[in-house]
């Protein structure tokens, strides 16, 4: 009997062509459409999804099953997110939903159902070298998913096939127009999964109230007032309401920091003014794909989702875990995740706690 | 595909398919038309409303044509809004079809006390008196509800509901051909069906509005249905629920004693091969061929998907348009527990199930069973 694959299906065409080029492969595919957000408003986007998915199976003549994970991902994914906001640090749901959600919750679930393995849509090569697995970012640059897959340990990669990884973003649409798949020119998604195409501060509104303070310049000079530090991400450009023409040029303002204590946010001019560039960095919460702590002392790092690599030396000292880069870094934001690499090897990563 | 979901919706009755193709192919006059054709496409309606009327007895003209029992609720309900007195009494455990309308209407000042039900899923008639308030001008509670099954009490609380002048609406969807259904009998005001529960097709429906009750239309153009829903009639459909509704009231004795021995069969031999089972509902009064079961300890998802791969259709808790299940409200609403509630699944035969169907459903339950069990 061939082996048996259980195929995460977003209505997306990723995850779509995944389960094609499985089923022409000749696994036994079935598929299952994860619900991790019930729709508290009129906002839905996975009822479209489900139908999206619906449509891409019946073309693929494979089966379609919902699970629902919406307790799950509340309680280990979206009451952390919250807390970090509430902390005034700017979390990253999708890396913590892979690690609770995708890749436990329903890994277990498929594994119950008498799978093998499980596939998904991520841009992501996975390989065995000495009896461990290593973790690539895909073949496509400008779509490679490595990043928000750093937090996966050893037993979740072995029981995971990525698909498309080899591919490009292009050649996934045109093998989908291809073979007449429904959603191969769907648009694609951004953002956080449960947030969706939502205004992301709204968004926001509807967990905390409003909580104003002062906001002052590098320099200590009062600009204005913001509604809320939560609201606020560094290095952000836009909503801080004062426009270019407090400073002496016309260039606009970004956050370079927020004093949680007396409720400050501090903005700078300039998107290259110095308070927003940090070179170093500790690391909390590190966790390493292979169990083992990189021997390389200098590698690269990217500190958010799509970041060209960046040269650093890390540091690793009584759990503490310090990240010194090359070049000055932009907007090093708490919260966020650093992910480091040895090549295209993705070698795991951690929560960035402070920048100095 | 082994089909035991019967609650849900029914298959159509090859009679019925045979006529609704005769009158689509042949008579698709439009009935306010004059002509020949016109006029026998108008001969088929009324003698569905016959039908209908006679299954239920009442006279044909008590006897709307809709676009299902949805349409036939939101067409007693949105009355509301003409009435001096906008308080509701209605039941915790009826179909959004209902509750949702009702959460709707709440915009245009109509407010609404749903009574709760003991733990076999019934409704206790003294409540829906204490509920009564001066501003109480409609009472709507089903005849038998869709997900346990459990039959209420509908004569006595319209009994009380006439005493005090309310008018009495009961969605009975999930009832014909299953039980008797007498208007008069049951004394209520008003009464709601659905073609596609009983054998007959999707998207018609038929409501019975009581010759003295005047009620206001939900569909407002031309005159058809007396004025009470405009727009051309589904010839075909309506012909097929006729039809459906002559059948089903026809052969009830014998679709009743044959979801009865189904229902018994089943019953001893799931607890056979799981002794835990816990049958919910109520013990006696209960819609024949409905089972609401709870399996403690298994995931009604999981042992959904292990039967739906080998061919069996039954039903959980209330599917979402995401095709997740969630864990049933009324269930809730009875006091079950989240684990139990969502170890629950809905089976309801149908007179298109054989003995070796059902036989067939308890094998896979057991391979299921086992699957489960050895992946754990």
């Amino acid at each position: 009997m061939s082996e048996h694959i259980i195929v995460g299906m977003s209505g997306g065409v990723d995850s779509a062509v995944s389960a094609l080029l499985l089923k022409e492969q000749g696994f036994d595919v079935e598929c299952i459409f994860m619900k991790n957000w019930e729709e508290d408003s009129d906002y839905c986007t996975s009822e479209q999804d489900y139908k999206d998915a619906l449509l891409v199976c019946d073309e693929l003549g494979l089966p379609l099953k919902t699970v629902n994970f919406c307790n799950e991902y509340k309680e280990r994914v979206f009451d952390y997110f919250l807390k970090e906001y509430a902390a005034g640090r700017t979390p990253n749901p999708d890396t913590l939903c892979n690690k609770e959600i995708k890749f436990k919750s329903f890994l277990n679930y498929a594994l119950k159902l008498g799978a093998n393995r499980i596939a998904t849509g991520h841009y992501a090569r996975l390989d065995q070298h000495n009896g461990t697995v290593l973790l690539h970012k895909g073949n496509d640059e400008n779509k490679d998913q490595s990043y928000f897959l750093f937090m996966l340990n050893q037993y979740q990669l072995e029981k995971t096939i990525f698909p498309i990884g080899e591919m490009t973003k292009k050649d996934v649409r045109t093998l989908a127009k291809e073979k007449g798949l429904p959603n191969h020119d769907r648009k694609d998604s951004t953002g956080v999964c449960f947030i969706g195409e939502r205004d992301f501060t709204e968004f926001l509104h509807q967990y905390f109230k409003p909580d104003p303070g002062e906001m002052i310049t590098v320099d200590g000079k009062s600009v204005g007032r913001h509604d809320g530090l939560m609201f606020y991400t560094l290095g952000q450009r836009q909503g801080l309401g004062i426009g270019g023409g407090h400073g002496e040029k016309e260039a606009p303002w970004f956050v370079a920091d927020k004093n949680l204590k007396d409720n400050i946010l501090i903005v700078a001019q300039g998107h290259d003014h110095p308070d927003l560039f940090h070179s170093q960095l500790s690391v909390e919460n590190v966790h390493w794909i292979s169990d083992k702590s990189p021997s390389l002392k200098k590698l690269n790092a990217k500190i958010r989702y799509r970041q060209k690599d960046q040269s650093c030396s890390i540091n690793i000292s009584n759990d503490a875990l310090i990240v010194v880069f090359k070049k000055p870094q932009f907007a090093v934001t708490p919260g966020q995740a650093v992910v480091f690499y040895d090549g295209d090897i993705c070698l795991g990563g951690g929560t960035i706690e402070n920048r100095n | 595909m082994y089909y035991f979901d019967h609650s849900a919706t029914t298959p159509l009755h090859p009679n019925v398919k045979e006529l609704m193709d005769e009158v689509g192919e042949h008579h698709f006059g439009n009935p306010s038309s004059v002509h020949v054709s016109g006029q026998k496409a108008k001969t088929f309606i009324e003698s569905a409303r016959r039908q209908m009327a006679k299954a239920i007895g009442c006279s044909s003209n008590e006897i709307i044509f809709t676009g299902g029992g949805t349409e036939a609720n939101n067409l007693v309900l949105w009355n509301l809004i003409h009435q001096k007195k906008k308080h509701v009494i209605t039941s915790v455990i009826e179909h959004p079809a209902v509750l949702n309308v009702l959460d709707n209407l709440e915009e245009f000042g109509v407010t609404y006390t749903a009574v709760r039900v003991d733990k076999t899923g019934m409704v206790n008639p003294d409540d829906v008196q204490n509920a009564i308030t001066e501003k109480t001008s409609l009472m709507s509670v089903m005849l038998a509800n869709n997900e346990m099954g459990t039959l209420q009490p509908i004569a006595e609380i319209a009994a009380i509901a006439n005493k005090y002048k309310i008018i009495m609406h009961t969605d009975a969807v999930q009832t014909l051909g299953k039980i008797p259904v007498n208007s008069k009998e049951l004394g209520v005001d008003c009464m709601s069906f659905s073609a596609h529960k009983f054998y007959g097709p999707k998207g018609v429906g038929a409501l019975f509005i009581k010759k003295d009750l005047k009620l206001k239309p939900l569909i407002i153009g031309g005159n058809q249905e007396r004025r009470m829903r405009a727009g051309t009639e589904n010839t075909s459909g309506i012909a097929g629920l006729g039809l459906a509704a002559e059948l089903a009231t026809n052969n009830l004795h014998k679709t009743q004693s044959h979801l009865i021995s189904l229902t018994h069969a089943f019953k001893a031999q799931i607890t056979h091969i799981c002794p835990e089972v816990i049958f919910n509902g109520h013990p006696e009064k209960q819609l024949p061929g409905l089972i609401n079961v709870s399996f403690p300890g298994f995931r009604n998802d999981l042992l959904m998907i292990h039967l739906d791969r080998q061919g069996v259709a039954v039903s959980s808790g209330s599917a979402c348009s995401s095709g997740d299940i969630k864990p049933s409200q009324i269930l809730s609403s009875m006091g079950i527990t989240d684990d139990i509630n969502n170890s629950t699944l809905r089976i309801s035969f149908g007179i298109d199930n054989s003995l070796q169907d059902m036989e067939y459903l308890i094998k896979c339950f057991k391979s299921t069973f086992e699957r489960i069990r050895s992946a754990a």
